[in-house]
């Protein structure tokens, strides 16, 4: 409402956080706090603006409780980004309910999109979808219809529906496009990428083909034995053996089932999961344990044969075994299979599943976040990886265009 | 210099709504040239018919809160500066320093002095349009939006706690003469008289500029 606050706000809408901070960095009041929170959600630093979003809803007076209502959507799109969860969901109905009483319906709208991100993330997928549909959107800015949409085609991409994926896709297309922020318009781009990038290489009867998120479903549950080396789970029919924590077992699966014959040898099989070329007595020793788990958590869904030459992979209810490999090989294209699941992961939880050292996990975690493929969230001990959302493009939106005040 | 309880509160009747303006997300300040009415719209300044309501004209000016025109010239606050705008090109011909340093709000201009609200300090400066040395401080006990002069009586607006109001006060002693109430939840962010009977007034977030009948 004064100067510096309106140049602070000018500075934000245009993408410019740093002039934002420099019109308002040592004031304390309420308003400044707030923008000072956005301007550092913008910079990336979402611990310092989580406390100073915090601080700024305190701040307000007792009587100016729509202001409050809106500092309080813009902690709670902080605390998503981190994932914090609780924090995220804690005042967000009551401030959706004063917003719409008090006739500001855009930021009761955001509101509700954001219980609509947090329901996605805790992973109440049907939950959410039912919350979004139930949703009006009559005359709401082109900003909000994008991040609906968006919504929307993320929770698409979740039920393996692609043309439900594609259709809204495209209207967060045109609505990024009418919205004009730039951070809409590269989030419409990143879920577009992902939606015609191939999600996996399927490799069946000897042959591999690529498999785009539309043509995942069927292999959800399905009637012939799957190994899944994106979600590191075996599964058939309603049966889902996860493998997450056993990388040896994993890979011995996908050894077995990459050829036709689902036959592999001691030679081969021990080179795969032991990394030697040479295999003496102990090498087979240990293989033979290591099948023998294979064959205990596989039970039901198929026996492990030893054969003349190695082993072999049996389907109890199938002849043929569908293998899912991440599209690419190699460590990122692993990484992003885990994390693309939607949880959070430590380092050394991605390592355990990988089978790979930590540090080799985390040099390949520092490329991918480079990219802004993958974002940390938390720091030391608590640091965890999680796939990228735009985590600021709704912050930045939130406050500035309208205002706090 | 503070406020005693007010007398004479009236409700405000708002008679007309321009707005909101496209790409136009709030106002700050409000002025008026005689025939235009400009308001304050963040990136830049817009001016419209008040009789039509067309918007006719727009300045890429920063303007982040008050505005003013001596006449001549469009003055504008926009983060710690008070600029001196040629209203033709758009162009800032000199600036000085804000009372506030930032702090501040409305802004309007009689007889060669400027007047600039300092909103959460809750005052009201007079200042020396050439440097910006403040001449004389009046205080009020709400937080000061629009300030404006209309015919020789100064009124301001107050936005505080989600109440907001239009006050004429006595220049000397800031004694609160009469006050205008706002709906509740409409809200003035900047003020001008057009010298005839209206108060052009600021709504900043409806980005709706509201003609507000002067008592």
């Amino acid at each position: 409402m004064d100067s510096s606050l309106g140049a602070a706000a000018r500075a934000l809408s245009q993408g410019d956080p740093l002039h934002a901070l420099k019109h308002v960095a040592l004031r304390d009041d309420a308003l400044a706090l707030a923008l000072r929170g956005i301007a550092m959600a913008q910079l990336g630093e979402l611990s310092s603006a989580h406390a100073l979003l915090r601080r700024a809803e305190k701040a307000f007076d007792l009587g100016e409780s729509v202001a409050r209502a809106r500092c309080l959507l813009a902690r709670a799109e902080v605390a998503l980004a981190r994932r914090d969860l609780n924090e995220a969901g804690r005042g967000l109905g009551a401030a959706r309910e004063l917003l719409a009483a008090r006739g500001d319906h855009e930021n009761a709208l955001l509101a509700a999109l954001l219980e609509v991100r947090r329901s996605t993330l805790l992973g109440n997928v049907e939950a959410a979808q039912a919350a979004l549909s139930s949703l009006s959107f009559d005359g709401a800015p082109a900003r909000l219809l994008t991040l609906a949409a968006l919504a929307s085609a993320d929770l698409a991409m979740k039920r393996l529906d692609g043309v439900a994926a594609r259709t809204a896709l495209d209207a967060a297309g045109q609505a990024a496009t009418e919205s004009r922020i730039p951070q809409l318009l590269a989030e419409v781009e990143r879920l577009a990428t992902r939606l015609r990038s191939p999600a996996a290489r399927l490799v069946r009867a000897g042959r591999e083909s690529a498999l785009f998120i539309h043509e995942l479903l069927p292999y959800r549950n399905p009637r012939e034995l799957v190994v899944d080396a994106c979600r590191r789970e075996v599964r058939w029919r309603q049966q889902a053996v996860s493998l997450v924590r056993r990388p040896v077992l994993l890979e011995l699966a996908v050894a077995l089932t990459e050829r036709a014959s689902h036959e592999a040898t001691r030679a081969e099989l021990v080179e795969r999961v032991f990394g030697v070329r040479r295999i003496n007595d102990s090498h087979r020793v240990r293989l033979r344990v290591e099948v023998g788990r294979l064959r205990h958590v596989l039970l039901g869904l198929a026996e492990v044969r030893a054969t003349k030459l190695g082993y072999l992979l049996v389907p109890v209810a199938s002849q043929e075994v569908s293998l899912l490999l991440p599209p690419t090989d190699g460590q990122a294209s692993a990484l992003l299979a885990l994390l693309h699941g939607g949880e959070t992961w430590a380092t050394s939880s991605l390592a355990d599943a990988l089978g790979k050292s930590q540090r080799a996990v985390q040099r390949a975690l520092g490329d991918l976040e480079r990219e802004g493929v993958v974002q940390a969230v938390g720091k030391g001990r608590a640091r965890r990886w999680v796939a990228a959302v735009a985590p600021t493009s709704s912050v930045a939106l939130l406050l500035v265009p309208p205002g706090t005040l | 210099m503070t406020t005693r309880s007010k007398p004479q509160s009236r409700p405000a009747e708002i008679l007309r709504e321009y707005g909101p303006f496209p790409d136009v997300a709030q106002i700050g300040g409000v002025t008026y040239d005689g025939e235009l009415a400009w308001a304050a719209a963040g990136t830049h300044l817009i001016a419209f018919e008040p009789v039509t309501g067309k918007s006719v004209r727009q300045l890429p000016v920063a303007s982040d809160a008050g505005t003013a025109f001596d006449g001549r010239h469009l003055y504008q606050l926009s983060g710690a500066s008070i600029n001196k705008v040629d209203p033709t090109t758009g162009e800032i011909v000199s600036s000085i320093p804000a009372p506030g340093q930032g702090r501040d709000s409305g802004l309007t201009w009689a007889e060669g002095k400027l007047w600039v609200g300092q909103y959460l300090d809750r005052k009201i400066h007079c200042i020396d349009p050439k440097d910006g040395r403040i001449l004389k401080t009046l205080e009020s006990d709400r937080f000061v939006t629009g300030v404006t002069w209309s015919n020789g009586e100064l009124w301001h607006a107050t936005w505080e706690n989600d109440e907001s109001d239009i006050r004429h006060i006595d220049p000397e002693t800031a004694a609160v003469l009469e006050r205008v109430e706002l709906p509740a939840g409409v809200g003035v962010s900047g003020l001008e008289s057009n010298g005839a009977g209206i108060f052009f007034c600021g709504g900043g977030r409806s980005g709706k500029v509201r003609a507000v009948r002067k008592p």
